[in-house]
């Protein structure tokens, strides 16, 4: 059985908020602000690539289903497990649109768990991706 | 002072009709690159007949999500439709790798892989 006991001594950074336009060009930026977080806590290459798609598939869910209202997209490293989340208004989500199952369908296979909740006038999108053991 | 680059990502047609692609393919860029293909199927309509593929060279694309996707997929539908494919080379893990989890991979003709 795999030791997950060494991987719990990763250090926990954040949350770290960044609140941006809903501009598509900035999903770079946030992609670039988990890579360093991820990187911080010591997540491996191949788990900062996931994080990097998740957190572009989070944006991908405000920016392009939202109300074009300005966002708010989280990250925190906790031990093994890195969590983005993020949030906007919406008028009106269509949790099952087509573009939004192919981005679901990203998100499944690259986080260990994810989710979209709809309440009132707002969205919040997370996503969590685990360190492999070591 | 040079300006700085903004550019998200750029897709240029080469001389032999290839699409070359930089940068990220992701909500900022996949509009660029959705531009260039329909350039080039503008002239393949046009001008080449015979031709009916799209080449796309991914050798410096190193990410990729769904919103980028959905260009490529497009390209693929529009390609089906006149009995053409669209053709990835240099294709990289990180491109093949979202193809592979969406189960698009099929939809393609991957002509090279690198990495």
């Amino acid at each position: 059985m795999a030791d997950r006991s060494a991987v719990t001594a990763a250090p926990t950074i954040g949350p770290v908020h960044l609140t941006m336009p809903a501009d598509p060009s900035l999903s770079r930026v946030a992609r670039l602000a988990a890579s360093g977080v991820a990187s911080l806590s010591g997540f491996t290459i191949d788990e900062i690539e996931d994080i990097k798609v998740a957190v572009s598939e989070v944006m991908v869910a405000l920016i392009e289903h939202g109300a074009q209202q300005p966002l708010t997209v989280t990250f925190q490293a906790d031990g093994p497990r890195f969590t983005v989340r993020g949030t906007t208004a919406i008028d009106h989500f269509d949790t099952e649109h087509p573009d939004l199952l192919l981005c679901r369908t990203v998100l499944a296979a690259v986080c260990a768990s994810h989710g979209i909740d709809v309440v009132d006038s707002g969205a919040e999108i997370w996503a969590t991706i685990e360190q492999s053991p070591r | 002072m040079s300006e700085p680059n903004t550019e998200v990502l750029t897709a240029d047609v080469s001389t032999d009709g290839t699409i070359i692609v930089v940068g990220d393919i992701d909500m900022a860029g996949g509009p660029v690159l959705e531009t260039a293909i329909l350039s080039r199927e503008a002239a393949i309509a046009a001008n080449e007949g015979d031709k009916r593929d799209v080449t796309i060279d991914l050798e410096l694309v190193s990410f990729i999500d769904s919103s980028g996707l959905r260009s490529l997929l497009g390209a693929m539908r529009r390609a089906s439709e006149r009995d053409g494919r669209v053709v990835l080379r240099s294709v990289g893990p990180e491109v093949a790798r979202l193809l592979e989890i969406t189960g698009t991979v099929d939809h393609f003709t991957i002509e090279s892989r690198r990495g």
